[in-house]
């Protein structure tokens, strides 16, 4: 692992953290600088506002992911102290060969045997679950969904222009039952209609936008609640209470467990992966940042999308996620379930750059024809329950404009509109005319496929281009 | 095929969720939209399953249509995406390329810019500024050029004018992204678009300038004027502008004008002048020579006048906006003006205003000549200040000027010669006020030099090094000065701001090189003498730790004196400071020093008697001076 500013922002909680623990570097703020001779471990004090200095100390074991101790009372982690001294290493400071402090090593033994005690955990019976509860669960899920149904049908028989006011509070109340009858999904999507419907009043203009918007939403929630009262009406018929590859799990609001991925087969090994976009966004229905990471695997060429969720209440104590560039190689991958560009995790990852041939080499991923990409977009976004977009890497043939459209052209001949997806908070269609340099030919354009209905089209958001020697990213 | 009947179908079913399903029935348009897809229905066998689901939804009984209504608008959907077309025909224009360069910036690093470029709100700056000190590169990705550009116009002028001198520093790549979308009759971003492109372009912007000014209104006008003054043959023009052009823009052709030769722009400025006397203050930046012509002699008959009668008050305002006016002119009329000065001073110094009041006329003629001779190199200018003293002995701010021009252009030795004897080294015998004068006067001018060590070099105040290394000998004779009563200019090194150190210390300390052997056998015995004298042990010991020496046998009472500023903290760091620069049997017997002269502040004693005597014993055991960390764990 090697150690760059950017290696810093991903382990800081927040941008200002990381400016302030430049500011302490700056300072000259820190002494003692020390390290062990295999430079695991690295610490200093620093000078805070106290009389005493903080012992702050920095943990390379895991390279990826390294541990930060400080003294300070702050509830940021990691604190700016710790940063600070990673700009310290970053600016090759001379720290002083010395022997592990003994409390450190004590810390590192309690890690040690933490993380055994976690592997041994794994490795034992998997917990049986609790028939009993889960069939209790399910019953009040059904029971939910009936409510779920009752107040959709009752919104569509009002009007969903009837949605304001009095009315909207009404309806915040309701979706809040259906929390208690363990359908945060249904519940998030009640709000986000309900969201959606303030906006009108907010602001006119985007009135007929902001309808479609409710009425997809509305028409997705219907689909959901068909096929899950068919599906859990299964499980509690069949008396399997163990997660399964299934969508609605989610869309119900279930939260999916490492382990219960890997109990339903749904990882794969040693896989390596490149980032070719990211982006965050708010989502005001869940009070949530939302994280999201593009990445393609090279040995396949499949795209797969990470979502880091930030709630609102828990910002301080959530790491954010950050964009990674070079390889990333991953033990284990977890592979939610769905169809298109399908969300992954993993718990531990190493990075190093990409070699010249392995860059050279992504282009040739891409698929080469529109249709192709244009025809499985099609194939996803018809199922209701399917985000209305789909991840897609395209070969370059030509990148143009026609009067105010951009235009990709696949080598083939194949066109389509490139342009920002309405309702999406970033945009970099317009970044094209303004790229630092001519694409070489046998690039390829990564972006998001979608339906654009004000010209009832399928449209390409681009979010970047790969060439053999570089990923230009037009967003982050 | 025709697929409008389609559409048509799913706006009328969208129209009526919105309005709601109890209303199907009396919805005469959704019928009429089902009547027209009939034709498609007989075509394809999805289109009749719509068909299908829209009579069984106007046939339905109320309680059951607003699922069927959602059903039926799934499966519209559904058909419409799969129905999506894709592309666009036309002749395809190439993309342009070339503007900025393409960084590895991440999310967290690019989105705080954009986001304090792209929104309004507090704390923009700062994160604009630490990123603008930290990584200027940045600021040239294609991302962030384009945001920088659009916030030209930001609403808090200091981002604005952060970003001006971004896209100044950019260069030619940001010159694609100002003229496009430029509006010369815009507001603040365009006026600050005109001031960037024509810093960029310098005279290559002469055409741009003229083509844009016939439609330039406002602010973007006035920075047009005044971007026209850096353009070498725009004086006709100018000329021609200043008939016509009135209030801000008038002063902004007259800014222009000033920058500008010619024999018709000296005429035009000899009769502004006669019209307008305060119009000089245009003139300050310029140095042409027309300019030093009209302020010398301006500056000089107004002087002249005011020998006979006493300037009303108004008069010695608008004279010192002549004397400023003169800015960094520097030629063979002005060294005639100076000569001039020189000549008349006790004329010009005896000038008083109304009701006796003395404008200091001479005083700021006197401190723009030091500040022109700091910012010229040799020449005539600088000799005549050289001689300035010489020639005018009776005036002490002449030692001031005289000896700063001689840092600046004489050998170290000669300086030393000339001007040493100046700072008494014993006490005069009789009337000593004169010379203690000039002894104020030397010590507040050595007070403008430093020792650089990165440049290793002195340095006078304003950024121009000393003709040679300082003699050494200044530093023995700032020793024995007598009288050191200077003003302070303030600015100790150190964080120990309960200690209140005289200026001449800090002075000789700015002016000592530590790695010189002769100034520290000088320096070393005088700061343990003052640190007995001051008890002031913070910054003396810190210092003869700089200089290798030590303060033991003083150390433990001078500490003494003030107990309560002895933190066990502060201790530490000075006794570590003291390690690195000390044998460690010198630093035992300073910590020994300490505890046996009961130094330690009270709330602390305690911890430093377990932290100094184990200290000690470290120390002698060959070990390094411990940690911060090892004196928290051994007082505990």
């Amino acid at each position: 692992m090697i150690l760059t500013e950017q290696m810093i922002q991903l382990q800081a909680p927040n941008p200002a953290a990381v400016e302030n623990g430049r500011k302490l570097w700056k300072k000259g703020s820190f002494s003692g600088h020390c390290r062990t001779e295999d430079g695991s471990l690295y610490w200093a004090q620093c000078a805070g506002s106290g009389k005493t200095p903080y012992q702050v100390s920095i943990d390379w074991s895991v390279p990826d992911a390294p541990v930060c101790r400080c003294s300070c009372p702050s509830r940021q982690f990691p604190c700016k102290h710790a940063l600070g001294l990673m700009f310290e290493q970053l600016s090759g400071q001379k720290f002083e060969t010395a022997d592990i402090p003994q409390d450190i090593a004590g810390k590192r033994a309690k890690q040690a045997a933490r993380t055994a005690k976690k592997e041994a955990a794994e490795t034992s019976k998997p917990k049986k679950p609790n028939a009993a509860a889960q069939k209790k669960k399910l019953a009040r899920q059904l029971e939910g969904l009936d409510m779920a149904e009752k107040m959709v049908n009752d919104l569509v028989f009002a009007g969903v222009g009837t949605l304001s006011g009095s009315s909207a509070q009404t309806y915040d109340k309701l979706a809040r039952d259906l929390g208690s009858c363990y359908l945060t999904g249904l519940q998030t999507a009640f709000t986000r209609i309900a969201l959606t419907v303030r906006q009108v009043q907010k602001d006119p203009a985007q009135t007929e936008r902001a309808y479609a918007e409710a009425l997809r939403i509305l028409v997705s929630l219907r689909s959901t609640i068909k096929k899950s009262r068919v599906f859990l009406q299964k499980k509690l018929e069949e008396g399997g209470f163990s997660p399964e590859d299934s969508t609605l799990f989610e869309a119900l609001g279930g939260v999916w467990k490492l382990e219960d991925l890997r109990a339903i087969g749904s990882f794969r090994e040693n896989v390596r992966l490149v980032q070719l976009s990211f982006d965050a966004h708010f989502d005001e229905a869940k009070k949530e940042y939302v994280e999201r990471g593009w990445w393609l695997d090279p040995d396949g060429g499949t795209l797969f999308q990470t979502r880091n969720l930030r709630p609102l209440k828990a910002l301080k104590y959530v790491k954010g996620d950050d964009s990674r560039f070079g390889l990333l190689e991953i033990p284990a991958l977890y592979i939610y379930p769905g169809e298109g560009d399908r969300r992954v995790r993993w718990e531990t990852a190493s990075s190093r750059p990409l070699t010249a041939e392995e860059q050279a080499a992504l282009p040739a991923l891409a698929e080469p024809q529109l249709a192709a990409a244009v025809k499985r977009t099609k194939g996803v976004i018809k199922n209701a329950l399917a985000p209305k977009f789909l991840a897609a890497l395209v070969s370059i043939g030509r990148l143009g404009r026609i009067g105010d459209f951009f235009i990709l052209e696949d080598p083939s001949g194949g066109r389509i509109v490139l342009r920002d997806r309405p309702g999406d908070q970033t945009s970099s269609t317009a970044r094209l005319a303004m790229l630092p340099r001519e694409i070489p030919a046998g690039s390829a354009l990564f972006g998001l496929l979608f339906y654009d209905e004000g010209d009832r089209s399928l449209c390409l958001h681009p979010q970047s281009v790969v060439t053999r020697s570089e990923i230009l990213r037009l967003q982050y | 095929m025709n697929l409008q009947p389609l559409y048509d179908v799913k706006e009328r079913l969208e129209q009526a969720a919105i309005a709601g399903a109890s209303l199907l029935e009396e919805d005469f348009r959704l019928q009429r939209a089902a009547e027209g897809l009939k034709p498609l229905a007989a075509a394809s066998p999805v289109f009749g399953k719509i068909s299908a689901g829209l009579e069984k939804l106007l046939s339905a009984p109320a309680e059951e249509r607003s699922g069927l209504l959602l059903d039926l608008l799934a499966l519209v959907d559904a058909v419409a995406y799969t129905q999506g077309k894709t592309g666009l025909d036309g002749e395809l224009v190439p993309l342009p390329f070339g503007r900025g360069q393409y960084l590895e910036l991440s999310y967290g690093q690019l989105h705080p810019l954009l986001e304090a470029l792209t929104t309004t709100g507090g704390g923009r700056l700062e994160i604009l500024k630490s990123a603008w000190e930290n990584h200027p590169e940045w600021f040239g990705d294609y991302r962030l050029l384009p945001a920088v550009v659009q916030d030209l116009g930001d609403s808090y002028s200091e981002i604005g004018e952060l970003n001006a001198s971004i896209l100044k520093q950019a260069g030619p790549a940001a010159l694609p992204l100002l003229k496009e979308g430029f509006d010369p009759a815009g507001t603040r971003a365009m006026a600050r678009r005109v001031e960037v492109i024509s810093a960029i372009e310098g005279a290559g912007a002469a055409v741009w300038l003229r083509e844009i000014l016939p439609e330039a209104k406002k602010d973007v006008r006035t920075a047009v004027l005044t971007a026209l003054g850096g353009i070498p043959a725009s004086g006709p023009l100018l000329l021609q502008l200043a008939q016509t052009e009135r209030g801000g823009n008038r002063d902004a052709v007259l800014q222009s004008l000033a920058l500008q030769e010619g024999e018709d722009v000296r005429a035009f400025w000899e009769a502004e002048l006669v019209k307008h006397s305060g119009s000089v203050k245009f003139l300050e930046p310029s140095q042409t020579d027309w300019s030093m012509d009209l302020t010398a002699r301006g500056l000089r008959q107004r002087l002249e006048s005011f020998f006979q009668k006493a300037p009303t008050r108004e008069e010695c305002d608008e004279t010192k906006r002549w004397c400023h006016s003169i800015g960094r002119k520097d030629g063979p009329v002005m060294l005639d003006f100076w000569r001039w000065a020189e000549e008349h001073m006790e004329a010009i110094d005896q000038i008083k205003g109304e009701k006796d009041y003395p404008p200091f006329f001479g005083v700021a003629l006197d401190e723009r000549l030091q500040e022109i001779m700091r910012h010229t190199g040799p020449g005539p200018l600088r000799d005549f200040c050289l001689g300035l003293w010489e020639r005018r002995p009776e005036r002490s701010r002449c030692l001031y000027t005289s000896f700063q021009a001689a840092l600046l252009s004489l050998p170290a030795a000669e300086v030393y010669e000339r001007y040493a004897p100046y700072i008494l080294t014993e006490k005069p015998a009789g009337n000593s006020d004169w010379k203690k004068t000039l002894n104020t006067v030397l010590l507040r001018a050595l007070g403008e030099v430093w020792w650089y060590p990165q440049g290793e070099r002195y340095q006078v105040y304003g950024g121009q090094p000393t003709a040679e290394p300082l003699d050494r000998r200044w530093i023995e004779r700032l020793t024995q000065a007598v009288y050191t009563d200077v003003p302070g200019r303030g600015g100790s090194p150190f964080a120990y701001y309960w200690e209140n150190v005289a200026e001449i210390d800090l002075t000789l300390m700015r002016l000592a090189d530590p790695t010189d052997e002769e100034n520290r056998k000088l320096l070393i015995p005088y700061l343990r003498q003052r640190l007995v004298k001051t008890g002031l042990p913070y910054h003396y010991s810190r210092w003869l730790f700089r200089l290798g020496g030590s303060p033991r046998g003083i150390f433990g009472r001078s500490m003494a004196k003030n107990p309560s500023a002895n933190h066990l903290y502060v201790v530490w760091g000075l006794m570590n400071e003291a390690s690195r620069a000390l044998p460690p049997e010198e630093t035992a017997a300073l910590l020994e020093e300490f505890q046996d002269a009961g130094a330690a502040r009270k709330q602390a004693l305690a911890h430093f008697q377990k932290a100094i005597p184990w200290t000690v014993q470290q120390l002698r055991a060959g070990n390094p001076f411990p940690d911060w960390d090892s004196w928290q764990k051994i007082i505990k």
